[in-house]
């Protein structure tokens, strides 16, 4: 054991083996890296300390829906939810243990290079010193990182693992019942298996595409529109008109969403009886705006125009000014008029510039939970509503929320985001691929 | 001559065009700045006209004695500081060290970051509730701050990752030659530069907790721990009908809002722009 090793890299397997038997063994028996090597053994052992704990956790996550009448005491019952958390939190811990166990092996070996080069062990007391140098990369990132664990991965593997039980009401909601794992029962009812849900869905996703396309593109049109005569229009009030412009993007949307639902509700509702006022309606005529399935459609699109449009114009004029004006000197000069430059120059180098932002802005609408929420509730209800919860407005996300929240229907719950997830990934993979940083592969 | 003429048209048509733009822009705001002064409850119950109702500031003495609309304020304000100051620290320090730092896995982390980004907040919500509840954090703020920070790391930490990449290491290297640690490098050298960024993440982050309404439900039980949007929704559900109310809230809220929105528009519009694709 106390044999030095070759110095000619030939000893890359000892030191391989030795760091896969235990974690850190290779830094202490072959590197006599004794700081490095105690630390990672220390880890080996207090994960070593929880594995019963795990076990159990995992025995746990399997068996969810174990019977546990048995047990009188109903505090003492383990609710199925919290015993599913468990097990994917005791997963990650794995994960991590797994990924420390990787690097130690790493380390080891990176060790023995350095070994082969400088011919020498490397000095314990530089591995003390270089502590605070080399513990920060690890001091840094372990916030961001437990964070992102227990926050957003656990619950996206939690979310996903929740479409595969039955996990609804009124028979599998802990603590009065229990849940089990079921397959694909929940996918095969909402792809077809269950009428009354899978009809439900079509029509749900079929508006959200609609609404998705209908939202991004009138905004968009509208935004690019208002930014051409504004910046085309010879008017001295012009900073006037853009600053009134720019106020609904500035409101809160939840507030200006829930202003225009008020107005605009029912037959009593303020734009109703403006109407009337100045003619337009007769005395006892009334626009459905919200009550109506296809009006309140209608309504959720002019709405989210009127919030939507400002961001766009901003955005398009700032694009237009950015475009070099030489090229509107050369082709001015050239005999182009007002339309054709902005046709063949503005036009193009605006679109192809805000591209990305309108698949983002496509994205961001698909899941724009705010203004239907806020605007229709999902209302009017069609007569599928009262079993699937879907009213005539409500997009895939509101859905999920009232899924969620008013029935406590977890199981398609999971299956519906999940769904939004399967059909985003392309748009948001397309638009990384357009970073900077992927494009000059930084990465 | 004709061609002056058909200018004057032209503009005539365009101003006529933006007036009606933006009265209907308008329409909604001048209605609840009304409604917030007008005696009564209900929206249907205003007149047409704004501010045909009387002026009356019971709404808002209402609102500051009868409710909990300060506490709410409180409450959010906290929530917004807290998100903001803790996203800022464990965005920055992450994004500096995959800028700077070469590790085991650095690449693969990256990409768990962006493939996690994509993933809207709400698919998470069931087992955040979960979560929560298993911390025993329900019906606090802090819990709700967590909730937040999480969501907003694996974006940030992108954003300000490649803003840092492109600060010249040179400067790193020649504070290292100095003597100082990474520590000092970081908060003396890297972030004063990455001010900017900082900045921008600062509002975006602060602004967020503000109007979101999904995470409070989820999070917060009672009245007292509520948050704005909470509150101000409150007044205005299937049971209650106190749109006036609702409105002089809303103006309380807004106005800060459009006033902390021009200040920092700036800031806000060059990052529209920065999203875009610079080629």
């Amino acid at each position: 054991m106390g044999t030095s090793l070759a110095t000619d890299g030939s000893d890359r397997k000892k030191v391989l083996y030795t760091s896969l038997i235990f974690m850190g063994l290779g830094h202490i028996v072959r590197l006599k890296e004794w700081v490095k090597g105690i630390f990672f053994a220390l880890i080996e052992v207090i994960f070593i300390c929880f594995i019963p704990l795990i076990c159990t956790k995992l025995y746990d996550l399997v068996n969810i829906g174990v019977d546990q009448s048995s047990i009188t005491d109903a505090s003492q019952r383990k609710m199925s939810t919290f015993m599913m958390i468990d097990g994917f939190v005791a997963i990650a811990f794995i994960a991590i243990f797994a990924v420390i166990y990787y690097i130690s092996v790493k380390s080891a070996l990176h060790s023995y290079e350095d070994y082969c080069v400088n011919g020498q062990y490397a000095d314990n007391r530089d591995a003390l010193r270089g502590i605070s140098g080399k513990a920060f990369p690890i001091v840094g990132l372990t916030p961001a990182l437990a964070l992102i664990i227990f926050f957003v991965i656990v619950p996206l593997v939690f979310a996903a693992a929740s479409g595969f039980t039955n996990w609804s009401n009124p028979d599998h909601i802990p603590p009065g019942g229990s849940v089990n794992w079921v397959g694909l029962e929940n996918y095969i009812d909402m792809f077809g298996g269950n009428a009354t849900w899978a009809s439900s869905f079509g029509r749900i996703a079929i508006w959200t595409l609609i609404w998705g396309a209908c939202a991004t593109g009138t905004s968009y049109f509208a935004g690019m529109v208002m930014a051409v005569i504004l910046n085309e229009a010879k008017i001295k009030i012009k900073p006037l008109f853009r600053a009134i412009f720019i106020l609904p993007y500035a409101i809160p949307s939840i507030l200006s969403m829930m202003v225009w639902k008020n107005l605009l509700n029912g037959s009593a509702g303020t734009v109703n009886r403006t109407l009337r006022a100045i003619g337009i309606l007769g005395e006892t005529q009334s626009i459905g705006w919200l009550s109506d399935s296809t009006m309140a459609k209608f309504t959720c699109i002019l709405i989210n125009l009127w919030q939507g449009f400002p961001y766009f114009m901003m955005l398009i004029a700032g694009q237009m000014t950015a475009i070099s004006a030489d090229i509107f000197e050369a082709a001015a000069i050239d005999g182009a008029n007002k339309v054709q430059i902005f046709k063949s120059i503005t036009l193009p180098m605006v679109l192809y510039q805000t591209i990305p932002l309108i698949i983002m802005s496509f994205t961001f609408n698909i899941n724009n939970f705010g203004v239907i929420f806020f605007l229709t509730g999902g209302a009017p209800n069609v007569t599928s509503t009262t079993t699937t919860k879907a009213g005539a407005t409500d997009i895939i996300v509101t859905w999920i929320y009232k899924l969620t929240m008013d029935d406590m229907n977890y199981k398609y719950a999971s299956v519906l985001a999940m769904v939004v997830f399967v059909v985003l990934t392309p748009f948001a993979i397309f638009n990384f691929k357009n970073t900077k940083s992927f494009k000059e592969g930084e990465l | 001559m004709k061609g002056t003429r058909k200018h004057i048209v032209l503009t005539t048509i365009l101003v006529i065009f933006l007036i009606l733009i933006s009265l209907i822009v308008l329409y909604p705001i001048v209605f609840v700045v009304s409604a917030a002064f007008a005696p009564g409850n209900t929206a249907t119950g205003l007149s047409i006209i704004p501010f045909a109702d009387g002026f009356t500031l019971d709404h808002f003495t209402y609102l500051f004695n009868e409710t909990n609309f300060t506490l709410w304020f409180q409450n959010t304000l906290i929530i917004a500081i807290c998100t903001s100051a803790l996203s800022v620290i464990v965005c920055s320090l992450a994004a500096y060290i995959f800028s700077r730092f070469k590790f085991t896995l650095k690449k693969t982390m990256l990409m768990a970051l962006l493939v996690l980004q994509i993933f809207p907040s709400f698919v998470g919500m069931i087992a955040i509730y979960v979560i929560i509840n298993r911390m025993h954090a329900y019906d606090q703020l802090w819990g709700l701050v967590l909730v937040y920070v999480a969501g907003n790391v694996p974006y940030n930490t992108w954003l300000v990752k490649s803003y840092l990449d492109t600060i010249p290491k040179s400067l790193d290297e020649a504070a290292r030659i100095d003597g100082a640690n990474h520590f000092t490098i970081f908060s003396r050298v890297v972030l004063p530069i990455a001010k900017p960024i900082l900045i921008f993440l600062a509002i975006t982050t602060f602004t967020g907790p503000w109007m979101d309404w999904i995470f409070p439900k989820l999070v917060l039980g009672s009245n007292e721990k509520q948050t704005l949007a909470l509150g101000l929704f409150s007044f205005v559900t299937d049971r209650k009908d106190q749109f006036t109310t609702f409105a002089a809230g809303a103006l309380l809220v807004a106005v800060p809002f459009i006033f902390f929105f021009v200040i920092t528009q700036k800031q806000q519009t060059e990052s529209l722009g920065a999203a875009a694709v610079k080629e």
